[in-house]
């Protein structure tokens, strides 16, 4: 009824229209990468040293790792080996589930600012400063609280000092675009550098657990971590954080697409000056919007420690800048976050058995991960592919998939 | 129209008079220190300023602002031309590695210098044909640069090493101007790596070629108004693949002069590259693009690094990992005073041209 329904009806029919084929690039992009990561596995077969009993031979040549078996391994290692008919959920499988629950976090929070037409590169920082809040606040709080009524307690209280600091600290960069014009692609960078620095201080100094050698800080007791339930507890897995992250995005969704501020935020995004003429307060949705994502990456650091760790250690690994993938790969949509994040979930974790099963190198998915996010930026290049197949319109079924795993999705037919 | 003329007046004073206020603040504070180190030289003002004459500093700050300013120079080319390269990071990482790899195999440092160049060149021109070619994003791919240098040099090199550190080479040694060199604090100028003097070089040359070429025209035109330029019959397409390629060229100089001087490539997590080449963007915004002003922003950051490592042979008081963040909160500093820098009109978006 109002211009701003109809404007959002417009919207949501342009980012629908345009739905199949973001989901065709990324795919495209995915494929395309896991390909070049696979000349990349030849190539730097051919550059180490092995014994011949060891090397494998493609095209009458010989090479020290095998692309077949690293990609074997990538996913179907990181399932927990579906195929082979022994798969339990306290294998490969439940890593694969971790990393997914914190992807999601800080997938989110890169999406959530991108909707707003700003680059959050600070995810990493804002999720160290969100863990080692989390850290020591719970550390504090479980000398008051103990046994199930702990962990109850705790639990909650941990996301919400995490998500508290993270979100001060994605003020910062927030507070310097609105009111000093200074871009947060270059300050959020910076922040991370100051957040691994500080965090480092910190914890090598004043809150260093003096019975470890290295610089963490005193480890959580068994209660204010989050429970193993169904799957066993030495893959540092847990429901109940999955759980939190399917309503983060459930929520996030929510907000986008159904309420004033997603509204601002969406327009803001995607038509400044528009959305500045229809009243939106540009300054404020840009401080809101970073505080908010900030917060996503602080919980993301509250669940590192809480479900991870158990405690904050220095080198907290880059969850942050996978994000970024996640969302791009997303079309920054938090409902796509879910597959990606499920997917990169799955290329993470398949990385470790990769490295158990071969000798390639870990920062393999490091270099995935960049060419993932290139291929994606470059929609140009599919467009110019697709052109030559006739059949590259066709649906893929992985449209209706991502609704699925929402569980606040009943809400959107109220219009 | 004389609204729109008066309010950009304006903003270019109160540009202006920002940049002046922090350099005039900067000096008037070393001023500052440095009387107040001869006045009393046991105190704490006297250790700074002590450090701040020492040659040592000044050595040093030369040597740091190596990568920072080749890597800023190449950032002007780009962003001059209209393609803003974020990715100079990952130019440096995979240049500092390749170096290092090339002079390992080849057993010659300049042979490795070369290969640096050639890396991150090959890189820029993946960047400039996603970007320019394929019109993707800038900033994201950009981003994507940085991160595939990010996990392909440490990947490489424990391929090739089995260690994200490789082993080290020799370095590039130095250069000693005689008699010159014996000169209280300037004798460090004339008594420093080969890379320096290049830096020195590449500073005179981007500014002969912004200021008095053709060429330099046509980047600023690509940037500033490209449909004149092509109007005027000169394919801003090819100028800006050629500034692109230029940034590789230059970033890729200060990764190899990087890790050439100390003789190994060190991986682990940021790489010892660990930023310089977003502290470059910065450096570049706040000498407003010309060459020499980023050299001299260049020189402020690395000072102030070089200083934070003299301080810390003299055991002042400041936590070490501390100062190690000072030169990343200065850049904060520096972006929040100076605010938006006014970028190329038409810097970050693609051009079509009208055939």
């Amino acid at each position: 009824m109002s211009a701003a329904d109809r404007a959002r009806k417009a919207l949501s029919r342009l980012v629908d229209a345009s739905a199949t084929e973001r989901i065709l690039i990324s795919t495209a992009a995915l494929v395309l990468s896991v390909l070049i990561g696979a000349v990349l596995v030849l190539v730097a077969g051919r550059m180490t040293t092995c014994t011949a009993g060891e090397a494998v031979y493609y095209f009458g040549t010989g090479f020290c790792y095998d692309p077949v078996v690293v990609f074997d391994r990538l996913f179907l290692g990181a399932l927990g080996d579906p195929l082979s008919g022994s798969w339990s959920p306290n294998g490969q499988f439940a890593v694969t589930l971790r990393e997914t629950t914190l992807l999601i976090f800080t997938g989110l929070s890169v999406a959530l600012a991108f909707r707003t037409g700003i680059f959050n590169i600070g995810t990493q920082g804002q999720m160290v400063v969100g863990a080692l809040a989390t850290a020591l606040g719970v550390l504090w709080a479980s000398s008051l609280v103990s046994g199930v009524v702990g962990t109850v307690v705790l639990i909650p209280f941990g996301l919400l000092v995490g998500g508290v600091f993270g979100g001060l600290y994605g003020a910062v960069p927030g507070l310097l675009k609105a009111y000093a014009d200074a871009n947060e692609v270059i300050t959020t960078i910076m922040l991370n550098f100051i957040a691994t620095g500080v965090a480092l201080y910190l914890v090598s100094g004043v809150f260093k657990d003096p019975e470890s050698a290295a610089n963490q800080t005193v480890p959580l007791p068994e209660f204010a971590q989050f429970p193993a339930l169904l799957f066993g507890g030495r893959q540092d897995f847990s429901l109940v954080a999955l759980a939190f992250g399917l309503l983060a995005i459930g929520g996030l969704y929510y907000v986008l697409e159904h309420t004033a501020f997603g509204y601002d935020i969406r327009t803001s995004g995607v038509q400044p000056e528009a959305a500045e003429y229809g009243g939106v307060d540009a300054k404020r949705t840009v401080v809101a919007s970073l505080t908010l994502s900030g917060a996503l990456g602080g919980i993301a650091g509250a669940m590192y420690v809480m479900m991870v760790l158990g405690t904050f250690q220095t080198g907290i690994p880059s969850y942050g800048f996978d994000g970024i993938t996640v969302s791009i790969l997303a079309g920054n949509n938090p409902l796509g976050v879910g597959v990606a994040a499920l997917l990169f979930g799955v290329l993470k974790s398949g990385t470790t058995v990769v490295q158990f099963a071969t000798d390639v190198p870990p920062q393999l998915v490091g270099v995935l991960r960049g060419l993932i996010i290139l291929f994606v930026a470059m929609p140009e290049f599919f467009r110019l592919l697709g052109r030559g197949l006739p059949g590259a319109g066709s649906k893929p079924e992985a449209v209706a998939t991502d609704g699925g795993t929402v569980t606040e999705s009943g809400g959107e037919t109220d219009e | 129209m004389s609204d729109a003329d008066r309010s950009e007046g304006e903003s270019l004073l109160k540009r202006y008079s920002t940049r002046a206020l922090v350099a005039g603040v900067t000096i008037a504070s070393v001023v500052a220190l440095l009387l107040a180190g001869l006045l009393f030289p046991d105190s704490l003002a006297g250790t700074l300023s002590d450090a701040l004459t020492s040659r040592n500093t000044l050595a040093s700050a030369l040597r740091l602002s190596v990568p920072i300013a080749f890597a800023a120079l190449g950032g002007i080319f780009a962003e001059k031309s209209g393609v803003i390269n974020i990715g100079l990071e990952g130019l440096l990482i995979i240049s500092a590695f390749s170096a290092i790899y090339v002079a390992d195999i080849t057993g010659g440092v300049w042979i490795g210098f070369a290969g640096g160049v050639v890396a991150s060149t090959l890189l820029a021109a993946l960047f400039a044909v996603v970007t320019i070619g394929f019109r993707a994003d800038q900033i994201i791919a950009g981003l994507a640069v940085w991160l595939i240098a990010l996990g392909l040099a440490p990947f490489a090199s424990q391929v090739i090493y089995s260690s994200p550190n490789t082993p080290t080479v020799a370095t590039t040694g130095s250069i000693t101007v005689p008699v010159l060199a014996d000169l209280p604090f300037f004798g460090a100028l004339f008594s420093a790596s080969p890379s320096v003097y290049m830096l020195f070089a590449a500073v005179f040359g981007s500014w002969y070629v912004f200021e008095r070429t053709a060429f330099g025209r046509w980047i600023r035109a690509s940037g500033e108004n490209p449909k004149a330029l092509d109007t005027a019959g000169v394919s801003v397409t090819h100028v800006r693949y050629a500034a692109v390629l230029i940034s590789g060229v230059l970033a890729g100089m200060g990764g190899a002069a990087l890790s050439l001087d100390l003789g190994q490539f060190t991986g682990n997590g940021p790489t010892m590259v660990n930023g310089k080449g977003f502290i470059a963007i910065v450096a570049y915004l706040f000498g407003n693009y010309n060459p020499v002003g980023a050299f001299l922003s260049t020189m402020l950051f690395a000072g102030l690094d070089a200083l934070q490592t003299v301080l810390q042979l003299q055991g002042i008081g400041i936590p070490r990992q501390l100062i190690r963040i000072t030169p990343f909160v200065v850049v904060i500093l520096v972006l929040a005073l100076v605010g938006r820098t006014r970028l190329p009109e038409a810097a970050g978006e693609h051009y079509d041209t009208e055939e």
